[in-house]
């Protein structure tokens, strides 16, 4: 309004000018042809003059006026088509980037009025817009922003069904596994009720880890949260655990390390979806091969089977199964997934940040690579069990404590480092042991312990002087000064023999010391030892 | 000690606990077949220390073995049933690495037939 006042107020001085010209121009025609004609015609010319000048100046005037009304007008028109370029590129913006982001943001977890009380603000310096068109628009938004929030809670609901059910069933399931476990112990030594126990367990195995699943889908933590590091054997055992045919995977060399507490459990079940991927889709009689080596990245895992091989399009159709996955899975879209497993699989990685690839394996079937980040490896011993009862076994075994030291990492690199000096030791003494026992029914069947602790000590003077040996050979003389010497150091060889040793000199009268100095070192073998 | 420490993880294995299952250490087998040489109180001594690519619970065995241990007692070190344990050692015993040594009935027969000669005598008297 104000713009449209000051434009004709820009032209005005120049249009009325313009405008008065031909009035003028026919006013001086009028006196001028009056002046120069004669006497009687002058009178009409005047008249006609006059009546000239009259009609241009209407006609002038007029003229002036439409063109000052035009100009307005262009200058309106021109407003208006700026205002409605304005109209459209915000009309765009709305359905390019306004709600897709809106929807995206919902879907993010905001709150619907933190999104469209930004949004209002966001709009506010939009310049030009005319208030209804706003509310138009912001109308527009929030029935969207509703629909999408609807759907939302609705799958949102949908999900906690899922994931309610699912962790009822885990709770029973897990139930039951405590309990068979609790019956493996009882009939542990029936072994048809024992067997029926194990098939019955690994069903329940199964079961758990469907729910698991469901859990996992419904956007849920997969179930059991394990407080403790836990050694990566154990956990590619438990995943092995928890599929049908995990007497085909074959476990290699795993490299020593533990599994931080919370991630045990996903990493335990995208193993075993991967587990059951390879074991499902190679032929029965195939093994799958299951290592864990150590990368620059963490720990990779590697599932190599020796089934169909993939076809490119369809390790492309897989990782793309990931990778929807990773950016969050529709409930509704896994009716049309045919591989469950793998939108399992996708989902962990993303949340656990587990690298997944999928590629063809020199066996010709599918090799399954699964990169465990640095963050959530440790050390094994940071994991106080070691794999199943292992670190049971070494906690009563402390008779060999030095052994039990370097042992302390059970699983499997460490033990090469006991073997490299202990076998050779151990290796003679073995041989050594069962000899005797044969000599000794002949003689004196009843006492099997005492000819068979004579029997080193006899045979040691003659034949052999081995480590034992040397060991036995004292140990008749003073007990006491041999087993402070053997105890500290070298006792994981040494020890058949001072055990030996320790006999004799019990049965030889000085009970007293030699059973104590056993109990320490060992003291079930000791006890048993008596005990027959 | 440990013992306790284990039962109770056991307990509250939701947990705690080991997530490996026994059908898993055993491969499935339940002990019924090829076990049969094996009794609650067979001796079983190691060879050899344990080798290094072995399962865990072989080498523990190994390990635990190297002074004669009945069945019964590795089963208990290793809070294992006896059916694993007879399993397990029974792969031992076919790839050589353990001896089983009979249990102690044979030494005792002799006794029994002392006992029923004293008992003759004593009737006798």
């Amino acid at each position: 309004m104000v713009r449209e006042g000051s434009s004709p107020g820009g032209s005005g001085p120049a249009s009325p000018v313009i405008w008065a010209l031909p009035a003028v121009v026919i006013a001086a025609g009028t006196a001028v042809a009056v002046a120069l004609v004669s006497g009687p015609a002058r009178t009409p010319v005047a008249w006609l003059g006059a009546g000239a000048f009259v009609a241009v100046a209407l006609a002038c005037g007029a003229a002036a006026r439409r063109g000052r009304e035009l100009a307005r007008l262009r200058v309106t028109v021109a407003e208006q088509r700026t205002a409605l370029a304005r109209q459209e590129a915000e009309t765009v913006r709305l359905a390019d980037t306004l709600l897709p982001d809106v929807v995206r943001r919902l879907r993010e977890g905001e709150f619907p009025e933190d999104v469209l009380a930004s949004l209002e603000a966001h709009d506010a310096h939009g310049p030009g817009l005319t208030p209804e068109f706003r509310a138009a628009h912001l109308a527009v938004l929030r029935s969207v922003l509703d629909a999408v929030v609807a759907e939302e809670d609705l799958r949102e609901s949908a999900q906690r069904a899922f994931v309610n059910i699912a962790r009822r069933v885990q709770a029973i399931v897990h139930q039951q596994a405590q309990e068979l476990r609790d019956m493996e112990d009882r009939h542990g030594q029936s072994p048809s009720v024992f067997g029926d126990l194990l098939r019955l367990d690994h069903g329940t195995a199964l079961i758990g880890r469907l729910a698991d699943s469901i859990a996992v889908l419904g956007g849920a933590r997969p179930g059991r949260q394990w407080n403790r590091a836990v050694p990566l054997y154990s956990v590619l055992r438990g995943a092995m655990s928890r599929i049908i045919d995990y007497q085909r995977v074959e476990l290699h060399s795993v490299s020593e390390v533990a599994v931080v507490g919370p991630a045990v459990e996903p990493l335990i079940h995208a193993l075993a979806e991967l587990l059951d991927n390879a074991t499902r889709y190679s032929p029965p009689r195939t093994r799958v091969h299951l290592t864990a080596v150590d990368v620059n990245a963490g720990i990779a895992i590697e599932i190599e089977d020796g089934g169909v091989s993939m076809s490119e399009e369809a390790r492309n159709r897989a990782e793309r199964m990931l990778r929807q996955a990773q950016q969050g899975i529709d409930l509704n879209d896994l009716g049309e997934t045919p591989r469950l497993g793998l939108a399992v699989v996708g989902r962990l990685s993303q949340a656990y940040d587990f690298q997944v690839s999928l590629r063809s394996s020199a066996y010709g079937g599918v090799r399954a690579v699964l990169v465990v980040p640095q963050d959530l490896i440790t050390t094994t011993s940071a994991a106080t069990g070691i794999a199943h009862g292992i670190g049971t076994s070494s906690g009563p075994r402390g008779a060999l404590t030095p052994a039990a030291g370097d042992t302390g990492g059970a699983t499997g690199g460490a033990t090469t480092g006991v073997t490299g000096p202990s076998r050779p030791a151990t290796g003679p003494s073995g041989p050594d042991a069962p000899a005797v026992t044969e000599r000794t029914p002949s003689g004196l069947p009843q006492r099997r312990r005492k000819t068979r602790v004579t029997a080193p000590a006899s045979a040691a003077a003659p034949a052999v002087p081995p480590a034992p040996d040397g060991a036995a050979g004292p140990a008749g003389a003073s007990t006491t000064t041999r087993t402070a010497a053997t105890e500290p150091e070298p006792a994981p060889h040494v020890q058949p023999g001072m055990w030996l040793a320790a006999f004799q000199s019990g049965l030889s009268g000085d009970s007293r010391t030699g059973a104590d100095q056993n109990s320490d070192a060992s003291p079930v073998p000791a006890s048993k030892g008596e005990q027959p | 000690m440990s013992d306790p420490d284990h039962r109770h993880g056991e307990g509250y294995g939701w947990e705690d606990g080991s997530p490996e299952r026994l059908y898993v250490i055993t491969g499935g087998r339940s002990g019924s077949l090829e076990s049969a040489p094996l009794d609650l109180v067979t001796l079983i001594v190691a060879r050899s220390a344990p080798a290094p690519g072995m399962q865990p619970e072989h080498a523990a065995i190994m390990r635990m073995c190297q002074a004669p241990l009945s069945v019964a007692e590795i089963s208990a070190y290793l809070s294992l049933p006896v059916s694993v344990v007879t399993v397990l050692v029974g792969d031992l015993l076919t790839d050589g690495d353990v001896l089983a040594r009979a249990p102690v009935a044979r030494a005792e027969l002799p006794d029994l037939a002392l006992i029923e000669a004293v008992i003759d005598g004593l009737q006798k008297l």
